[in-house]
């Protein structure tokens, strides 16, 4: 159950656990996993997806970032484009872009379940993992 | 094949508006509401003929589109079935199609005929 | 770097490494694919040079008895100014889009029937923020986190869900529509009139359809000193006339100041409607031989009425966006296009001139949807642009 655990916390990868990949008896099983596991790959450190198709480069997310706000005054705060160097999200060639997950709330140890973005976002391009 | 939709021909309200990602598409976006008095699935084509003018888009079934009725993006597809007096907001039939969705090159080959 | 998109003229867009940053998809379109489907000088589907081209238009409006100019909500104001002179010098008819879109609107603020603000104090200090009939999230992808419900400002400093209301009214699900969750509300409305009606009535102590709606509205607008209402297409072609729209408004500011800004979406249309009606005290439908706007001068009715013989269409695409019976008029008359791309007018048109986008490869000014005027920069110059054409035409004439 462990091993379930750390992989979806990303701590492990599917290729650690050796027998899958080395017995062809597991092959069906192997192939299984790698499909339901595909999201997680799509997805950052913090569990954000976002679906290019839908996105017009409104900018809602990136204004109402909590963390822009406090790092980024007087550029994203007040509705400029982020003044920052490394922003969370920017939008690049009409799309939103994540740009440097590591300050997203969401991320790391002492992570919180902030979803300022997605909850602004009307296009519902921008999804978490847990939902 | 049988088409028991032949007899489905529901009268609608049609919207027409700006939509940035469908500017040029044949599409049109129809509310759940309608979608099911009138048969239509997702990704089917639908005929939408208003005054003997006919286009023929691609279903969405959307609830950005008004209740019982459809939204279809600026463009040459609504100006078609548009006229000067009821131009953002008109009446228009819908029925599923088997035909091919319509060509802009369709509409400006009636043009070019005129 | 200033995108010329849409009437947001957002001024915050940067170009570094060929990444558009900050634009919204339609401006980064216009960033990242201006090169694409440029049209060339044709005279009768004809390739030719562009001065020739230049020559047969001038030749078409000369011999026309009814020439309209149409269009320039995409050109900058000095162009705009060139497009009046020309229709004086025809003694003739001009028109934008805006007869059929905002012009109504833009000229209640412009003769001061209604307050009206900018944008940026918007952001700083307005609490209620409406948007009747409009979809700024389609229209004016930036509008909300730009400009109003989203950023900070001066005396806005807690963000959007403490300290701003925002109202929706529409006639359907719109995607802006879907914002209106905390502190905010969602008001569906099929009759504009009744709506309108219903503040009036819930102010007189009488019972009406949308009370609840109109309650909460008051109540927030008691808590504020400024409050502003976008008003769009829904709005306009929701009332035949905006009289009580007005008397509204003007009700409104009996409780707490409101302002009135036309939410916009061509680039400059609002500069076409300040330069025309700085000259002739009309926004739009003008006539220089009558002196005057009329219903009738729009361009659309007189296609509509064989009025005209010729019409020189500039940066826009009637043949697309209006209704298909515009188009079979336009057949039967003669057409000059000036547009930097291949329209579907260009496509029946006897004369095709190509020209320059502005913002990218000219210059000059347009006008903000609030009335700010900003200046366009430019990627690159060409050669020939609106004001080379423009005033070539001016000349032969």
């Amino acid at each position: 159950m462990s091993f379930a655990f750390k992989l979806l916390n990303r701590e492990k990868k599917l290729e650690d656990c050796k027998p899958l990949f080395e017995d062809p008896k597991y092959s069906e099983n192997r192939k299984k996993l790698e499909e339901l596991l595909k999201p997680l790959e799509e997805a950052t450190e913090t569990g954000l997806i976002v679906k290019e198709e839908l996105c017009v480069g409104c900018g809602n997310c990136v204004v109402v970032c909590p963390v822009h706000v406090a790092d980024d005054p007087h550029g994203a705060g007040v509705g400029r484009g982020p003044t920052i160097e490394d922003p969370i999200l920017r939008v690049e060639n009409g799309v939103v872009k994540i740009v440097n997950m590591n300050k997203c709330r969401r991320y790391g140890k002492n992570r919180i379940l902030c979803v300022a973005c997605r909850d602004n976002c009307p296009s519902e391009a921008i999804s978490f993992l847990e939902g | 094949m049988m088409r028991f939709t032949r007899f489905l021909k529901t009268e609608v309200e049609v919207v027409v508006g700006r939509h940035v990602l469908a500017e040029n598409d044949a599409i049109v976006f129809i509310h759940p509401s309608i979608a099911k008095v009138a048969g239509v699935k997702d990704g089917d084509t639908v005929e939408l003929e208003r005054k003997g003018r006919v286009v023929r888009l691609k279903a969405k079934i959307s609830e950005i589109a008004p209740e019982n009725g459809c939204f279809i993006p600026n463009g040459i597809y609504a100006s078609y079935l548009a006229d000067l007096d009821n131009f953002k907001r008109f009446k228009a039939n819908i029925e599923v199609s088997d035909g091919e969705v319509t060509k802009v090159e369709d509409i400006m080959k009636e043009l070019s005929k005129s | 770097m200033i995108c010329p998109g849409c009437s947001c003229l957002c001024d915050d867009i940067e170009i570094i490494d060929n990444v558009v940053r900050n634009a919204c998809r339609r401006g980064a379109e216009l960033f990242l694919k201006y090169k694409e489907n440029r049209a060339t000088p044709r005279v009768n589907g004809k390739e030719v040079d562009v001065d020739k081209a230049i020559e047969a238009a001038i030749d078409i409006l000369k011999d026309s008895k009814n020439p309209a100019i149409y269009g320039f909500d995409t050109t900058p104001v000095e162009v705009q100014e060139l497009a009046v002179k020309l229709a004086e010098k025809l003694n003739t008819y001009i028109d934008d889009n805006s007869s059929f879109c905002l012009g109504d609107l833009v000229e209640i603020v412009l003769k001061k029937e209604v307050p009206t603000t900018t944008l940026d104090d918007v952001r700083d200090y307005a609490y209620v923020i409406m948007y009747w009939g409009a979809n700024p999230y389609q229209s004016l992808s930036r509008h909300m986190s730009r400009y109003t419900y989203y950023p900070r400002g001066k005396e806005r400093q807690k963000g959007y869900e403490e300290d701003r209301f925002l109202v929706v009214i529409d006639i359907r699900r719109s995607e802006t529509s879907m914002l209106a969750k905390t502190n905010a509300r969602y008001i569906i409305v099929k009759n504009d009139l009744e709506l309108i009606d219903s503040f009036f009535k819930y102010m007189e102590g009488k019972p009406a359809k949308y009370a609840d709606d109109v309650a909460a509205i008051i109540r927030e607008l008691k808590k504020s000193n400024f409050n502003v209402i976008f008003g769009g297409l829904g709005l306009k072609y929701g009332l035949k006339d905006l009289k009580p729209f007005i008397d509204l408004v003007k009700k409104l500011n009996e409780i707490s100041p409101t302002y009135f800004i036309p939410t916009g979406f061509h680039a400059n249309m609002r500069g076409f409607n300040e330069t025309l009606f700085e000259k002739t005290g009309f926004v739009n439908k003008y006539s220089f031989r009558e002196n005057k706007s009329d219903k009738s001068f729009a361009f659309t009715e007189l296609l509509k009425n064989d009025l005209i013989d010729s019409a020189l269409i500039v940066g826009t695409d009637p043949v697309k966006s209006l209704p298909f019976e515009v188009a079979l008029k336009l057949k039967k008359i003669k057409t000059i296009v000036i547009d930097p791309r291949n329209s579907l007018t260009s496509r029946i048109a006897d004369v095709v001139i190509p020209s320059a986008i502005s913002g990218i490869e000219q210059g000059g000014t347009m006008v903000r949807c609030d009335g700010v005027r900003v200046k366009l920069e430019t990627i690159e110059e060409v050669e020939v642009n609106d004001y080379y054409v423009m005033n070539k035409i001016l000349e032969g004439i």
